[in-house]
């Protein structure tokens, strides 16, 4: 009889081995003597503080009914009216000077780290959408009979997987967005779209190879041409098969993002570099960076997964 | 021997065809099928049976020589392959059913797409072909849930959803265990009864005798023989004895 294997046992032997990596990272961080401030991190994400409205002049506050505050200048300047307010503090008749509190006004101001994480959002969604067009077009040149069309598409792919990312995207933002007047979102977008559009492509191309050719030619043989045959027949098996490589490649996008904030796109990465210089908390900051990058991507993996469920019911 | 005039609705002529590679598929074919005419075609494999097969819808292009399908050069530049290919239905050895489709959908697809049907009414035909093959009960199950048998049915319903003038019948029953071979050679009879124009490339010799009006034998991609099954099967032509040899 085959001998029945311990699962319990192994996954008791799984949380241990994660317990110690955990008391492995509290143990070297006790060693270097440095002194976690986890609070300084969350006023980055979102920031509950309440503002303080202070007087641009010199002047006399009144409170009108309707609890309204309204700011005189003894200068002649337009009076300063606020609304809407949570602390008072200033008394009816009062005299300000320029630079005093007036009000509290509380509210939730989105911070920093996560200025960037929407930054990184846009960079990674736009240029998906791009890379994803790009990708298909230089796939199907790729496997095309026309000569041009092919050589184009090898040409691209092999420039373009053959040198760094962050060459391209020097290149991008300081030859070509300099030619074409390109601002700095445009000219990470099209290096980012640019970059992954070439592996995109081979994953189509791969994709569409995988399919029999008896598909093609029974779609032909019904009287399809060539791009109905595409649109109807072999691009939506190709598009189920290259769900998997897809979804690495779309992953890679988001982590590969970082890389424009070399040219000052206060993207997620940029933002915690930012917070690092005045929090002085470089371990907290790029830990809760790591962890809002894998909320982005696990996110991802998640909604492809789902996607993929969904469609195996031809299977 | 029929004659060779306006009737047909094939007219292949002197088909040449020559791989790159070197190979010389076809030598010399000829062959003009009439109208509601069922014509067998076996041979050999290898014997360029299936290529001529292939020339007649150009899923095969040809070196040499002419094809005219109800008077519509396949050769001429000018014509529209995509509309000859309407009137020509073809059914694989390998059924190439599309996976990600119904049944149902598998029939619907090409009305729908080329011929701009209305979804309703291409499905309402594609629901009555599929009655008439048999699957009325499978129509929303996907190939992979479908016997061979039942896939062949299927592909046969899907290029009869064309309405096609001709159909093209590639070893449609080699690839399926032998206790289904039946309920597909009964669905080509019917519709040979119906009258439809089928050349059929195919091993069943049972089904030759019974159903075709002319057979053909092809070896080494020369037509060697064409006959009325009664005189075909009693020939002794070498070529053709030897071959019957191997497979009765």
């Amino acid at each position: 009889m085959e001998k029945q294997p311990h699962l319990l046992l192994w996954k008791a032997v799984f949380v241990l081995i994660m317990i110690g990596l955990g008391f492995g990272i509290y143990a070297g961080s006790k060693s270097i003597d440095y002194t976690w401030r986890w609070e300084r991190i969350p006023q980055y994400i979102i920031n509950t503080e309440a503002t303080t409205v202070r007087s641009p002049f010199d002047g006399t506050a009144t409170i009108e009914k309707g609890n309204k505050l309204v700011v005189t200048s003894d200068y002649g300047d337009d009076p300063l009216v606020i609304k809407k307010f949570d602390n008072l503090l200033v008394n009816n008749g009062d005299l300000v000077f320029e630079g005093d509190p007036l009000v509290e006004v509380e509210n939730w101001n989105i911070g920093p780290l996560t200025w960037g994480l929407v930054m990184t959002l846009q960079l990674s969604v736009v240029s998906l959408v791009f890379a994803v067009v790009i990708g298909l077009f230089a796939g199907l040149a790729r496997i095309s009979t026309n000569p041009a069309l092919r050589y184009l598409s090898v040409t691209y792919i092999e420039l373009i997987r053959g040198t760094p990312l962050l060459v391209q995207i020097f290149i991008f933002y300081f030859f070509i967005g300099t030619v074409l007047d390109l601002d700095r979102f445009t000219a990470g977008v099209a290096a980012l779209s640019v970059f992954t559009g070439a592996y995109i492509a081979e994953i189509v191309r791969s994709g569409i190879q995988s399919i029999s050719p008896g598909q093609m030619e029974a779609a032909r043989s019904l009287g399809m041409n060539y791009v109905q045959a595409m649109v109807n027949v072999i691009l939506p098996q190709a598009f189920k098969r290259t769900l998997p490589p897809m979804a690495g490649q779309f992953i890679n996008l988001i982590k590969d993002s970082s890389l424009v904030s070399v040219i000052s796109i206060t993207d997620l990465t940029k933002a915690g570099r930012e917070v690092v210089s005045s929090t002085f908390a470089p371990f907290e900051v790029w830990f809760a960076v790591a962890l809002m990058y894998l909320v982005l991507t696990g996110a991802l993996s998640w909604a492809i997964q789902r996607l993929e469920k969904r469609l195996s019911a031809s299977d | 021997m029929t004659n060779m005039t306006d009737k047909s609705i094939i007219q292949a002529r002197n088909i040449e065809k020559i791989y790159p590679n070197g190979c010389h598929a076809l030598k010399n074919v000829s062959l003009d099928i009439n109208r509601g005419e069922v014509v067998v075609i076996i041979g050999p494999s290898g014997s360029g049976k299936s290529t001529f097969l292939r020339t007649l819808n150009q899923l095969e292009t040809i070196s040499d020589g002419t094809i005219h399908i109800d008077e519509v050069s396949l050769t001429d530049r000018k014509t529209n392959i995509n509309k000859v290919r309407e009137e020509v239905g073809m059914v694989f050895q390998s059924f190439n059913l599309f996976p990600h489709k119904t049944a149902l959908g598998n029939v619907a697809l090409s009305p729908i797409k080329v011929k701009k049907k209305p979804r309703a009414v291409a499905e309402q035909e594609g629901r009555e072909l599929l009655k008439k093959v048999g699957l009325a009960e499978r129509m929303n199950n996907y190939p992979s849930h479908l016997s061979g048998g039942q896939q062949q049915r299927v592909a046969i319903a899907r290029a009869l959803a064309m309405h096609p003038k001709i159909m093209l019948f590639d070893e449609p029953t080699s690839a399926l265990d032998p206790e289904m071979v039946g309920e597909v050679l009964d669905v080509m009879k019917s519709l040979a009864s119906d009258g439809m124009t089928m050349v059929v490339v195919t091993h069943e010799m049972g089904f030759a005798r019974e159903v075709a009006d002319r057979v053909v034998f092809m070896e080494e991609g020369e037509l060697v023989f064409e006959e009325s099954p009664e005189r075909f099967f009693s020939s002794d032509n070498p070529r053709l004895q030897r071959f019957l040899g191997q497979v009765l």
